[in-house]
């Protein structure tokens, strides 16, 4: 597991600062009444709704999923070998409710990545910065969020 | 189950307010819901057998969810028409299943934005925020900035 997060951490390295843009697809109004119901939202509130979602499109198929449930889509586009992957957090600016029907782009960019030798074994750390904007390039949110992979 | 009060009026607010405390005891039912919409599939947070596996008492609250109760909460407190400019959390401990979550917090600044074009004139109030267990463990700290649907009362 050693070698394997050296590996992926200088691939990771090499794709530091570089931004990918992709067209995530439109927001149903179902999906933000259930994430509101799932998390118990407030009344009309769903701030999270966008920076919590893990995958857009359909996902693997369930044998192409590791052991532990999770699929390569969830590593937030990143080159990453079979590791656990915990989220650690977020910082989130909102710049403009999300509704339904709105066509969603996210621009995803690495920030920071270390390697670290914790007392559990070694461990990356990674700072990943998403803006999502509208198909017009109309901000909606922008989210650093923190990812520790072991 | 969770003790959601949401208020009809903007909170009376100063610096070092206290929020409602918001308590939320997430079920499995939440917790598989909560995958289920955000599709993450991962085993830790619907198959106890598994999460037993990896150590765990039950299965394990997402760590967005986590945040979202953080949210709820100032949220829940604010009142309606009150919205977040900024948010932030970490997730610092695990919380499983049927654990009595508790989100406090208290305001830290106010301030009346003036250049900002969606907040402008309203009363903004910072916000800082813990979640802890029933054990009184930290789960996620966390920050907020909210403009509140009126002035100062």
């Amino acid at each position: 597991m050693t070698e394997n997060l050296e590996e992926d951490y200088l691939r990771l390295q090499a794709l530091l600062g570089r931004e990918r843009t992709e067209t995530l697809g439109v927001v149903s109004g179902r999906d933000l009444m259930r994430f509101a119901v799932a998390a118990r939202c407030p009344p009309g509130q769903v701030p999270l709704f966008l920076s919590s979602l893990m995958g857009w499109d359909a996902g693997p198929a369930e044998d192409r999923l590791g052991t532990d449930g999770a699929g390569a889509t969830e590593t937030r586009g990143l080159p990453l070998g079979e590791v656990r992957l915990m989220g650690a957090g977020q910082e989130l600016e909102f710049h403009a409710p999300v509704t339904a029907e709105t066509t969603i782009v996210v621009h995803t960019r690495l920030a920071e990545v270390r390697l670290k030798h914790g007392r559990s074994g070694p461990l990356l750390i990674m700072r990943i910065l998403r803006r999502f904007t509208d198909e017009t390039d109309r901000p909606l949110l922008t989210c650093q969020e923190s990812f520790i992979a072991r | 189950m969770s003790n959601v009060q949401h208020h009809t009026t903007a909170p009376a607010v100063s610096v070092g307010t206290r929020i409602t405390p918001y308590r939320v005891r997430p079920s499995t039912v939440q917790l598989f819901r909560f995958s289920a919409v955000t599709w993450n599939a991962h085993r830790i947070h619907y198959d106890a057998a598994y999460a037993r596996s990896e150590g765990y008492a039950d299965v394990v609250v997402q760590s967005h969810l986590h945040g979202c109760f953080l949210a709820n909460a100032v949220l829940a407190w604010a009142g309606p028409g009150a919205y977040l400019s900024t948010f932030g959390w970490e997730n610092r401990a695990v919380a499983v299943a049927g654990v009595l979550l508790t989100v406090t917090g208290t305001v830290t600044a106010l301030d009346t934005a003036l250049d900002n074009a969606r907040e402008g004139g309203r009363t903004v109030a910072e916000v800082t925020l813990e979640e802890h267990d029933e054990h009184g463990t930290l789960c996620a700290p966390g920050h907020a900035r909210v403009v509140l649907p009126g002035g100062i009362r």
